[in-house]
């Protein structure tokens, strides 16, 4: 049996197979963005093909099939999602606006505010209210909630959020709205606070509910469209969709939270990068994929992808549990110039896709610092996507000898200046976001992936005084190679508030043991393995506003020193990650969060092929390191296992170019990823 | 130094500084312990060169950056040749180039051998510095040493060994030792994670590479705001900002300036302004010209970077004794808000004729409402601080301004917090937080909405508010042909529906049980000519209720 996995990208979707024996086939196809779901079968279509056969057969011997999607991302990019509205407490309906009065960008006095999801008119108040400790205060007036079902009917509002003050605590009138929504706009899609996030905070709260119901009906769409191609040619398997958690979920679960799934995309690259970590043995890693515009940065620490919970995207705030990915948008198609001030700068701005770098040939003209490793000899003007696109090295030269002019010096001179600039700002990136986690980055390997990253990485190691890289072979699909290697993930959260002192043991294992069923019965639906759960807790010292999230793994619940262990843990936690802790304080506790884990079988092994003693370079040619020199030129699909190559030498494949420098040595490993050793200069 | 070095390395040079004060910022956020620090952000980072000119800064609090050279210079004034590797200095006296007492400024110095080239500095907002009342803003304070214990320059750390003593006798003057001392080890740990930062930057290109990229950083950012400043037309422009009052029964306290725009330079005369106050709106030195550097940068491109370099074109010219620059004595606590933000909106009022698309609309003014009294949950003593009052931005060429952003001075960096932890921690329920109708200024661009924010006192024994602001009778400014926006208006309700007025500065309101505060919070001013305004715009407007439909 085969297992499939296939992210959707904004130009390729690609798609991995491994079957039993633990071949692993890869294939692309051209990404749909209308309606993703073509280019996803046409992607089945071709790996079919590679693997001799036809879809339907191919489809008969799968097993599963993962799936990561950019549907949600893009709605909320393009802002193209459903027409929303929002049921709220009455006297509360601005708090989605309201930003908890936050500008970004601070001496941008000019930036026009954003607009928000729902505006202002769609935005109700109920007269309502429950009171922090669940009491009723007020019931729902039903006057009024008629009233504004009513103006939403008549709006054509195809998607309700419902946030009521304090529903985290006593959801039932939200659950009462929903009821009165489904009788009176039959087919409405309706998302409750209570359901998607039920925590404290209303911005947090509303914000992410608001997403929730903004993509819904959008991801349910396509995933109901991709279902029914997929029966269509008779596949008869799961579907998973890997959510922004990085854990995966059966379709109805992913349309259900749809909100989970905006980070989907680039989790499988993490998923990919935590798989690796376990293959590779190391522990520390920080996953850098630097595509044309953007960079991903993340970090795997002691085995496992760091979480957060105040991640958003396109300017709206989700705060539900997401991989920790910090993108930075600079990347290949980075223009170059020399600013007013006589300072090179690179980027913000970029060339994106269309014109592109100059060398793209496609009427761009701005230099870039794709056109800086033309002319650097990092990448192969002839041999650009394997072969797929030849660069214009011409116009290249061009758009850098404007550059050069301005800065009084020489072509390769100022190339090498706009790569050096981005190195440092990767590198910069790195460090900020390592610093933040509470760790030094120095102890971490750096996995670089993603299309530009190679010709970069082992500079930015450099810099941050790492001394380790790993390349994966499957770099430029690690994402959807990544997918294959998750477990099913269900996150269960609840607000229970309180002194650890205050608060009996009793009252906490009650509540864990409350999200223990729910999570164990949503497993249930999709799966019949074996389950573990993995608890924690967000907590604080009393006058601090951020919690901090604290593993609770380990710690045996029916102890009489429940409360003291968690406690303890705290205290812990909090030295670890800024350096001290007040033991003499009270911890407060504010959330408790557990994750039902479905366990998948893990992937089998690949086959280890033929040992040859020596890697030869199929060519040779000049690069500049500070100077010219000639290097000779690998090609990554052909190494075997033990393989050595040292710089400076260029180590390239269809999809990615990786740049080794004076004193730099790769090992090929078993798997085929290059480890390569920093050298010290 | 260096005579020259190539742009190419002033820009890695130029990333590494920005890093580096990002990440004492990141140190700072981390580490610290008040909510005032950790959740509302109200601190700041630099680094200045030897002769104390600002070369980097994290983009925080706006009304904190350009006073950082002041307060690095009289440290360096007063240590001289004494100065150490491994000293931590502290200080947070306005008069000697501190802003106001609560800001409590610690500085490093950074040597390239045995040569002092950089000081590290982060500046904090600490929730309490001593004085008759908590938090230091205290309206009826007439002398400095009624707002908290002041602090000249002072070395905390002899070449690294802590001087116990000093810190002991510094946090035993505030009301809560232990948070000061966490807020202040947070601040040091912050700026020694920029010396080693920045040792090394100078380890990886020489010293006097680092030193000449500074340069040429600082000569870029002259160049950029030159550019923009040549771009207008020579000429004096007068502005003035009126404040309501000074809370010792004088109105209408105002600031006056004359900006003269000669060639790329210009001169900000502030001389006119009113005599000093009796009372805590009084500015210091540094704050002052923190206001200008503030009201300038906002005025060039954002991009530019804000460091001693941009600020060269500008010459300041002010007199002692005016309420932008008092005597040594007074009280200055309300200054990093008034009358700051009047000096900033004087200034932009003035250059508003030379450059009306950069000039924006006014941000609304502060208004902060303390109350004090018995949680009947705990049983125990609470405070809790409204110190947001969530007035409009103003509107500008870009747009409308952004609802309940802030004020001038923080520009949108201030956090305000939840309600329901509010309602969870503190006997108080929350009936209203909503945008406030009509509240803004109208305009091509109108201002940001101000919020109405109601709530019921529910605690068993009575309890006591304190005020602190301005804009109750001045709303936020009109700029360009645009129109002032609604002034605050802050009531408290008792439960038999008398209402009391909240002035901007009280002390010992009582407050009874079930009474409620019913808080309107300004807008923010407008942009434009009002008949220039779309009317997709205004009909847009009235079905988002952000103007009813009584109004034009």
């Amino acid at each position: 049996m085969n297992r499939i996995g296939i992210d959707v990208g904004g130009t390729f979707t690609d798609i991995v197979a491994v079957a039993d024996d633990g071949v692993v086939t890869f294939s692309k196809a051209a990404s749909t963005p209308n309606d993703p779901s073509v280019g996803v079968m046409d992607a089945i279509d071709r790996l079919a093909e590679e693997l001799g056969t036809n879809t339907v057969e191919l489809l008969s011997k799968t097993e599963r099939i993962v799936h990561g999607t950019t549907v949600a991302t893009n709605a909320l990019l393009e802002r193209k999602g459903a027409k929303t509205g929002l049921l709220t407490t009455f006297g509360h309906r601005d708090v989605l606006e309201m930003r908890e009065g936050l500008k970004e960008d601070r001496y941008n006095m000019r930036l026009a505010a954003p607009d928000p999801l729902v505006p202002r008119h769609l935005r109700l108040g109920i007269q309502e209210r429950i009171r922090p400790d669940g009491t009723v205060h007020a019931n729902i007036d039903y006057a009024s909630l008629d009233q504004a079902i009513d103006y939403l009917k008549k709006e054509e509002v195809t998607s309700v959020a419902v946030c009521y003050l304090h529903a985290y605590k006593e959801p039932k009138h939200e659950i009462e709205t929903r009821e009165r929504l489904e009788q009176k706009i039959p087919g409405i899609s309706v998302s409750l606070s209570s359901e998607v996030f039920p925590e404290i905070k209303e911005y947090e709260r509303v914000s992410t509910t608001v997403v929730n119901a903004y993509v819904r009906p959008i991801v349910e769409n396509y995933l109901n469209r991709l279902e029914d191609r997929l029966r269509d040619v008779k596949y008869k398997g799961p579907v998973l969709i890997i959510l922004s958690h990085g854990g995966v979920a059966p379709i109805k679960e992913a349309i259900r939270l749809a909100a989970a799934t905006v980070l989907s995309g680039p989790a499988g690259g993490v998923a990919g990068s935590k798989y690796g970590s376990s293959l590779i043995g190391t522990q520390n890693l920080v996953p850098f994929d630097m595509g044309g515009t953007s960079t991903d940065i993340s970090m795997i620490v002691n085995g496992e992808p760091a979480l957060s919970s105040t991640r958003g995207i396109a300017g709206q705030r989700i705060a539900l549990q997401s991989l920790d990915i910090v993108s930075i948008a600079s990347g290949g198609g980075s223009i170059a110039r020399v600013d007013s001030g006589g300072i090179l700068r690179v980027g913000p701005e970029s060339a994106g896709a269309v014109p592109g770098p100059a060398c793209y040939g496609k009427g761009g003209t701005d230099v870039t610092v794709t056109d800086a490793s033309v002319i650097l000899g990092f990448l192969d003007p002839t041999n650009f996507l394997g072969g797929r696109e030849n660069l214009d090295k011409k116009a290249a030269q061009i758009a850098m000898d404007r550059l050069a002019t301005d800065l009084s010096v020489d072509r390769a001179e100022a190339a090498e200046g706009v790569h050096r600039v981005i190195n440092t700002h990767m590198a910069e990136g790195i460090r900020l976001v390592s610093v933040r986690r509470g760790v030094d980055p120095r102890r971490f390997a750096l996995l670089s992936f993603g299309g530009a990253a190679g010709i970069h990485i082992t500079d930015i190691a450099r810099q941050l005084e790492v001394e380790r890289v790993v390349v994966p072979r499957t770099a430029a699909v690690l994402s959807a190679w990544g997918m294959l290697a998750t477990d099913l993930r269900y996150e269960v959260s609840r607000t229970h508030i309180g002194d650890t002192s205050s608060l009996t043991a009793e009252s906490v294992r009650g509540v864990f043991e409350e999200m223990e069923v729910e999570g164990r019965e949503r497993l249930k639906q999709a799966f019949d393995g074996p389950v573990t759960v993995r608890r924690s807790a967000d907590m604080r010292y009393g006058e601090q506003i951020y919690e901090i999230d604290v593993l609770l793994d380990g710690i045996e619940f029916l102890s009489d020193g429940l409360m003291e262990n968690i406690s303890k843990r705290f205290h812990a936690r909090h030295e670890e990650l800024f350096t001290y802790s007040l033991p003499e304080q009270e911890a407060v506790l504010v959330n408790g969060r557990l994750a039902a884990i479905g366990s998948l079988p893990d992937l089998p092994g690949e086959p280890r092929t033929g040992i040859e003693s020596e890697a030869k370079p199929h060519t040779k040619r000049q690069i500049y390191l500070s100077s010219w020199c000639e290097a000779p030129v690998f090609d990554l699909e052909s190494l075997a296992p033990q393989q050595r190559i040292k710089g400076p030498a260029i180590i390239e494949s269809s999809t990615t170019t990786v740049v080794l420098r004076s004193n730099d040595e790769a090992v090929v490993t078993d798997n085929l990823w290059l480890n390569i050793e920093i050298g010290k200069n | 130094m260096a005579d020259y070095v190539d742009p190419i390395t002033t820009s890695v040079v130029q990333h590494r500084l920005s890093a580096i004060v990002a990440e004492m910022g990141e140190a700072m956020l981390r580490t610290s312990y008040s909510q005032i620090l950790n959740s509302s952000r109200d601190f700041s980072t630099g680094i200045c060169d030897a002769r104390c000119r600002l070369a980097a800064q994290a983009e925080h609090i706006p009304i904190h950056v350009g006073a950082l050279s002041y307060a690095a210079e009289s440290v360096s004034k007063y240590f001289g040749d004494t100065v150490k590797a491994g000293d931590v200095y502290l200080l947070n006296d306005p008069y000697f180039g501190g802003s106001h007492l609560p800001d409590v400024t610690a500085f490093v110095p950074v040597f390239a051998g045995k040569k002092l080239v950089f000081w590290t500095i982060n500046r904090a907002h600490h929730s309490d510095i001593g004085g008759a009342t908590y938090g230091a803003y205290n309206p009826t304070a007439t002398s400095i040493f009624q707002e908290g214990v002041r602090i000249p320059p002072i070395k905390l750390y002899d070449e690294g060994v802590v001087r116990q003593d000093i810190l002991d006798m510094i946090a035993t003057n505030t009301r809560h030792p232990r948070d000061f001392k966490g807020d202040l080890a947070a601040q040091i740990g912050s700026v020694r994670v920029g010396e080693r930062r920045v040792i090394s930057l100078i380890e990886e290109f020489g010293v006097d590479i680092v030193l000449a990229s500074v340069e040429a950083i600082l000569d870029g950012a002259e160049q950029q705001a030159r550019d923009v400043i040549k771009s207008w037309p020579d000429g004096v422009y007068k502005g003035q900002a009126v404040l309501d009052d000074d809370g010792h029964g004088r109105e209408d306290v105002t600031i006056r300036v004359e900006v003269t725009v000669a060639g790329s330079d210009l001169i900000v005369d502030l001389t006119d302004s009113d005599a000093q106050s009796k009372g805590f709106l009084n500015s210091s030195y540094a704050n002052m010209r923190s206001a200008v550097t503030m009201a300038v940068s906002y005025l060039i491109d954002p991009e530019t970077p804000k460091n001693h370099g941009s600020q060269r074109p500008v010459t300041v010219k002010a007199k002692e004794g005016t309420i932008v620059w008092s005597k040594e004595g007074a009280p200055v606590t309300m200054c990093t808000s008034h009358c700051s933000n009047e000096i900033c909106e004087a200034i932009i009022v003035a250059l508003s004729a030379a450059c009306p698309e950069r000039a924006t609309g006014g941000w609304g003014r502060r208004f902060r409402v303390a109350i004090q009294g018995e949680n009947p949950k705990t049983g125990s003593e609470f405070i809790w601080h409204l110190f947001h009052a969530r007035p409009g931005a103003g509107g500008s060429s870009g747009g409308d301004g952004w609802h309940n952003s802030g004020e001038w001075h923080s520009a949108g960096g201030l956090k305000f917090g939840s309600v329901e932890l509010a309602e969870a921690r503190f006997p108080l329920h929350f009936e209203k937080h909503e945008f406030r109708s009509d509240s803004a200024g109208d305009g091509q661009f109108r201002g940001g909405a101000g919020v109405e924010l109601e709530f019921t006192v529910e605690t068993k024994n009575s309890a006591l508010a304190n005020t602190a602001g301005d804009g109750s009778r001045y709303g936020s400014r009109g700029m360009v042909g645009g129109k002032d926006s609604k002034p605050h208006y802050y009531v408290l309700r008792k439960s038999d529906g008398r209402e009391r007025i909240l002035k901007t500065k009280e002390i010992s309101i009582p407050v009874d049980p079930g009474d409620k505060f019913v808080i309107h919070s300004a807008g923010g001013g407008g942009w434009g000519d009002p008949k220039k305004r779309m009317q997709s715009a205004r009909q847009m407007d009235r079905k988002n209720q952000i103007v009813s439909s009584t109004e034009s």
